[in-house]
């Protein structure tokens, strides 16, 4: 278990901004390094006449790391992550997007916001639906939001996915929650797809709106503030956020957190709300804050969308699993669903 | 807003072990008094001289909701009433345990504890049994843990029941998070149900026995050794806990928190793990620590205990919608299925 902890940080190294350049000895004198990664923690004390086995340690995983369906590595604040390993291979890794469907308030036609309402019966069987769409294509990490409908969006979704490998929730809101869901079979989390929630990719903020329902809304505030509000860019409702206040978080926490995995080849789902997902998409697709207000994301019908040279190529939505048309997005994605043809062969 | 807030905060104030008693008048002297209630933060500055006014003029808000099916149902907590008037309310409460379903690690044969993993379709099925079972049986208040498969299992179990009031997760993480989950319409508070997640209520901790998978553990144990932890009373698995272990955090956890809901008539749901309902169970019925070890709790089929006259009395498990034999748990019980009867005709 040692050495897999090792493994670990020493790529968490890799990718931290501390370390210079990948080749060198690196000097850490007698300090001793915390790595916090999701669910990991591993105190690392370095010695300095240690340097030279620590270095050929790192070499020796650094080769280790190129499986396309690769292990958890651990999740970091990726902002330096060095581009020298990575950019011989012609990287291209795919970016799910899905919003989750009916909530208990949608049903009820009550403004949610950041109310932490779950799916109705319907809202399941969308998941159930998404997942069968894209049970052909790679996930290897998963991005939810705080709230309970977008992660059992995903988890539900997850359940017809034909890999078999297993989304495991990341617990670092305390030192106990970290230490309690650590895993210690090697195996064991080279078989799971690393699942981390985040309030910044939390439904747009309805502040005094939340709970009420449209027509309370119209008698109070009147029908032509409440239409700005739900409608404009940048009017938000009283103590909440406004379209572009969302999209300010939602979008930073992407480029920062989930990009640079994009960038290092892995593929990412994300399960979120109709507001931060928008957010995400004016990016991906440089819209205007015209159009982005105008784009309505159906509920429940992912997304596909394909990140290769710094680029984002829309790929639409994944027919069923029955069409011909998803295997064709691109040769890597063939290639991918004919590993699983066979596997379950 | 601020009503409901301070409602919710007085509920918690009736648990909380330093408000002494519910019937002479209190003295905070100039204490500021911060009651952390699920969700809701309240910061009340007290001085001696404005004490009793300040809470007298609180009160007149509780006295207005006096609605059986309310959400957070204030405990009526008054200076200057007698300690008699708190327990004439219905002083019978329902109590549901559920033990989630299938986990992706229960079909792998991996020991899970505390590792987050999700349900399994198979799973997911049988919280949806489940709901139906106690379809007809009140929900006033939803305890879950901090753990997916336990708040999906909950969340599927309520997609089916017939009072349709709605579960909201309440968020406690920090300022922020309680702020962005507020709902501002009464009505609405009223249709709702809070959910509690609670990491006291968590599976017990497996230590280094996590993502192990029975063979492996025999192998690096030793046979024995793994019977011992999964057997005793009161052996961890190195760096786990001990079931004795975790029936203290889980019951001293429902005593303080839960317990005092159910005196003051709510009935509450728990969905929870095999090793913390045990720990419930445990003290429920005055177990030995002999008789919870042999204790084995089926998934996903709800057990019913009903609270009375300070007692906790144990009713099996309700049986499917359509039977008979669910009506004839108590006379509240049958009343409530009858008012939904009329109310779904």
């Amino acid at each position: 278990m040692a050495a897999g902890a090792l493994h670990r940080s020493i790529r968490t190294i890799q990718l931290h901004g501390g370390s210079n350049d990948s080749a060198s000895t690196k000097e850490f004198g007698n300090s001793s390094l915390k790595f916090i990664s999701k669910g990991f923690t591993v105190d690392v004390k370095f010695l300095s006449d240690r340097s030279h086995s620590f270095s050929h340690c790192k070499m020796h995983v650094i080769r280790a790391i190129s499986s396309h369906a690769s292990v958890v590595d651990p999740i970091l604040s990726t902002s330096h992550v060095t581009t020298n390993f990575n950019q011989n291979t012609s990287i291209e890794s795919s970016l799910i997007l899905i919003r989750h469907g009916e909530s208990m308030w949608n049903e009820k036609n009550l403004f949610t916001g950041s109310v932490d309402v779950p799916l109705t019966k319907r809202g399941i069987e969308e998941a159930i639906e998404a997942g069968k769409r894209i049970s052909s294509i790679p996930v290897n990490m998963i991005y939810t939001s705080a709230l309970i409908r977008a992660q059992m969006t995903a988890m539900l979704a997850m359940t017809q996915h034909r890999q078999k490998k297993i989304p495991i929730i990341m617990h670092d809101e305390s030192i106990q929650a970290k230490e309690w869901s650590q895993i210690f079979s090697e195996e064991t989390i080279q078989q799971s797809i690393p699942v981390i929630t985040a309030w910044q990719l939390n439904e747009r903020m309805y502040g005094k709106l939340q709970g009420l329902n449209k027509e309370e809304t119209v008698v109070k505030y009147g029908k032509e503030k409440v239409h700005e509000w739900r409608r404009s860019f940048d009017s938000p409702p009283p103590n909440g956020e406004s379209l572009e206040m969302c999209s300010q978080r939602a979008v930073a926490y992407f480029k920062e957190n989930i990009e640079p995995q994009l960038q290092n080849g892995r593929n990412i789902m994300v399960a979120a709300h109709g507001n931060s997902l928008r957010s995400i998409i004016m990016y991906l697709e440089k819209l205007t804050s015209q159009e982005v207000t105008n784009l309505e994301l159906s509920t429940g019908v992912p997304l596909l969308y394909i990140y290769k040279h710094g680029e984002f190529l829309k790929r639409g939505s994944p027919v069923g699993p029955t069409e011909y048309g998803v295997y064709a997005y691109t040769r890597n994605l063939a290639l991918y669903r004919q590993k699983l043809d066979e596997m379950v062969q | 807003m601020a009503t409901a807030v301070f409602h919710q905060a007085l509920g918690t104030a009736q648990s909380h072990q330093h408000l002494q008693n519910s019937g002479s008048r209190l003295e905070f002297g100039h204490a500021s008094l911060k009651l952390i209630s699920k969700g809701f933060k309240v910061d009340i500055g007290l001085s001696r001289r404005g004490s009793y006014s300040s809470w007298k003029k609180k009160f007149g808000l509780i006295q207005a909701s006096a609605s059986q099916t309310s959400v957070v149902q204030p405990v009526s907590y008054p200076p200057n009433n007698s300690s008699d008037e708190l327990r004439k309310k219905s002083s019978e409460a329902a109590l549901i345990l559920i033990r989630h379903g299938e986990s992706l690690w229960n079909e792998k044969n991996l020991f899970t504890g505390c590792v987050d993993v999700p349900l399994t379709k198979k799973g997911v099925e049988e919280a949806i049994e489940a709901g139906k079972r106690i379809s007809n049986i009140p929900v006033d208040m939803i305890y879950t843990s901090a753990l997916i498969r336990a708040q999906m299992t909950a969340m599927l179990a309520m997609t089916q029941h017939r009072r349709k009031k709605v579960p909201i997760i309440l968020h406690n993480e920090n300022e922020q998070a309680r702020e962005w989950s507020q709902i501002f319409s009464e009505d609405t508070k009223k249709q709702s149900i809070p959910v509690v997640t609670a990491s006291q209520l968590n599976e017990r901790m497996y230590g280094e026995l996590q993502g192990l998978n029975k063979q492996e553990t025999a192998d690096r144990f030793g046979k024995e050794k793994v019977h011992e932890w999964r057997r005793s009373y009161d052996i961890p698995p190195p760096n786990g806990e001990s079931l004795e272990m975790c029936a203290e955090r889980a019951v001293a956890y429902f005593k303080d928190h839960i317990e005092p809901q159910l005196l003051s008539g709510k009935n509450v749901m728990i969905a929870a793990h095999g090793n913390s309902l045990r720990s419930i169970i445990m003290y429920l019925d005055k177990l030995t620590s002999q008789e919870v070890i042999n204790l084995e709790l089926s998934t996903g089929i709800p057990m019913l205990y009903i609270l009375k006259g300070g007692k906790f009395i144990r009713r099996g498990s309700p049986a499917g919608p359509t039977e008979a034999g669910v009506y004839a748990y108590t006379r509240s019980l049958a009343l409530y299925r009858q008012k939904l009867d009329d109310m779904l005709r």
